[in-house]
């Protein structure tokens, strides 16, 4: 029999009511791959049969589990195989016609996304990743939860700087067609160097080639319950602060681990990963740049902040890994701007800048994520933007990701409301310095030396 | 199959809260196997673990329940399954 002090009762309650302590999704992993067939419209027939079949009991036993435990379980989601490794097309207008069909099937069963509408070019582009690439502006503009990304870049292939430039044009189309909300699509773009095959967030989930039939990802989240753990304890050394964050993050990945267990048993789905991410809502006290200021900082991006966020992120890791051997995903504490109120603020008062930004992904997850940039720049520029991102994930052999908003008739500083989790930002400054001519020459950066590391 | 709960109750302390809570698990065929309770500056916060058979009672009856005494007396009343309370705290 385990033993339950008051005092760890009382902890979990205040955890889970006071500092928002939530399971951040719970993301079925479905294969897709027998759905393949001679004709798109047999291809969809089959994709939505397979979701639904498979799916329609999630967000019921999601539910039963928030009602059970009394934590919320805030996103319920699906990713698939990457939907050019099953549609044999080099149409575009078929992949857009899948992409309604994954529309479909998500709203049949509830779910806020579908992940997946993906490809991985690092090393080049077949004809149906050519084609499911053209299709993605239209795909994400004309569907509501249709989530794309695009894995660019890896440590062993190198950045592949023809698709690096190729995203940058499907950004711009995004924004332009969704325009009258903000360039709100290119929230659900994703551009991957070093994509895992298991990540449970959006918008770059998918269900890779190593997964099994249908498996179940969690992602936890805590970012008020660490900052509370930092804000009561100000005079704690490094060594200490790293020490209670690591026993907070323990506590949180129980949480996912308990919820990945029950919820695989019920759905009759492998278990598959816990995230060991702290990922923060737009909502006041969910916020991984309230951590940083916790910790002494008087904004995020102050001098320190990639010091402070390599402790921070370390010891979720550490403390994540004791309390899971599932381990997986990006696991890393996220950065987005618009989806962290306080990371918003501190763009606005220009404590934080994209380079800052830049420096901090190279000790965390994810890349520069939900960062909007004026309606106006260049495709170079865009490009470029992603490629430094994409160049931090393959020389530390880590994942890094690039969520940009081109934001269509924003200018820096304007502001712009996407909504929802997506939250709201600034429109952030990017170099005007011109580097047309080093796109221009195209082909692929070779992949880094593995030794000498300094 | 008998399933195992934990009540948590937080509020200002006042007369009747004690038997309001116990009057409304024993209506919902529950049993109060453990209780603490204290009563810091007026704070009221109370423990207790309660069981029931899966037969004769539905953890969602058993929260529907003291959701009306927490509405009725001011308190936050949570109703969670044991395994999440044994779970975070140990391997």
């Amino acid at each position: 029999m385990v033993f339950i002090t008051a005092e760890e009762i009382l902890e979990t309650v205040r955890m889970i009511q006071g500092e928002n302590l939530d399971v951040r999704a719970i993301t079925l992993g479905i294969a897709l791959n027998d759905c393949a067939a001679r004709h798109v419209d047999e291809v969809c027939h089959r994709i939505y049969e397979k979701i639904v079949r498979r799916a329609e009991q999630l967000v019921p036993v999601a539910l039963s589990l928030q009602r059970k435990y009394g934590v919320p379980i805030v996103n319920r989601r699906v990713a698939v195989t990457p939907i050019a490794d099953v549609v044999a097309s080099d149409d575009p207008a078929d992949f857009v016609q899948v992409a309604h069909a994954l529309d479909a099937a998500a709203e049949a069963v509830g779910v806020d996304f579908v992940g997946g509408f993906s490809c991985l070019v690092q090393k080049g582009f077949s004809r149906g990743d050519a084609a499911l690439v053209n299709a993605i502006p239209e795909a994400v503009a004309t569907t509501a939860a249709v989530c794309s990304s695009v894995n660019v870049a890896s440590t062993r292939a190198g950045i592949n700087m023809d698709a690096v430039s190729r995203m940058a044009d499907v950004l711009l189309d995004t924004a332009a067609r969704t325009a009258d909300r903000d360039s709100i699509g290119c929230a659900k773009i994703v551009v991957f160097c070093n994509v895992p095959e298991d990540n449970p967030f959006m918008a770059g989930a998918l269900h890779g080639s190593g997964e099994p039939e249908v498996s179940v990802n969690v992602a936890i989240s805590g970012p008020g319950v660490v900052r509370n753990v930092v804000r009561a304890n100000p005079q704690a050394s490094f060594t200490e602060l790293a020490d209670l964050i690591k026993r907070t993050a323990f506590k949180i990945t129980r949480v996912g681990e308990l919820v990945a267990r029950e919820a695989s048993l019920q759905l009759g789905a492998e278990m598959g990963i816990i995230d060991l991410s702290l990922a923060p809502t737009p909502k006041v006290g969910d916020s991984i740049a309230e951590i940083l200021e916790s910790m002494g900082l008087e904004r995020a991006g102050a001098p320190g902040s990639t010091a402070a966020l390599a402790l921070l992120n370390d010891a979720v890791k550490k403390g994540g890994v004791m309390a899971t051997s599932s381990t997986g995903g990006l696991s890393g504490a996220f950065i987005p701007v618009s989806e962290d109120a306080a990371m918003a603020r501190a763009a606005a008062e220009g404590a934080l800048c994209i380079e800052k930004l830049e420096a901090m992904t190279a000790v965390c997850s994810l890349g520069l994520d939900m960062i909007v940039v004026p309606g106006h720049i260049s495709r170079a520029a865009l490009a470029g933007t992603i490629a430094d991102v994409m160049a931090i994930g393959m020389v530390n052999q880590k994942t890094t990701g690039a969520r940009l908003i081109p934001a269509v008739g924003k200018r820096e500083g304007d502001w712009v409301r996407l909504g929802g989790l997506f939250g709201e930002a600034p429109v952030m400054r990017v170099s005007g310095a011109g580097n047309e001519a080093f796109l221009a020459r195209g082909g692929r950066i070779p992949a880094p030396l593995q030794s000498l590391r300094n | 199959m008998r399933t195992s709960v934990i009540v948590t109750v937080l509020g200002p302390d006042r007369h009747g809260l004690l038997a309001a809570i116990a009057a409304a698990i024993a209506e919902q065929n529950a049993n109060v196997d453990d209780v603490s309770q204290t009563v810091s500056n007026g704070m009221f916060t109370m423990i207790m673990f309660v069981s029931f058979d899966e037969a004769e009672a539905t953890l969602q009856d058993l929260q529907r329940a003291l959701a009306q005494v927490s509405d009725r007396m001011g308190l936050q009343i949570h109703v969670q399954h044991e395994n999440i309370f044994k779970f975070m705290h140990r391997i």
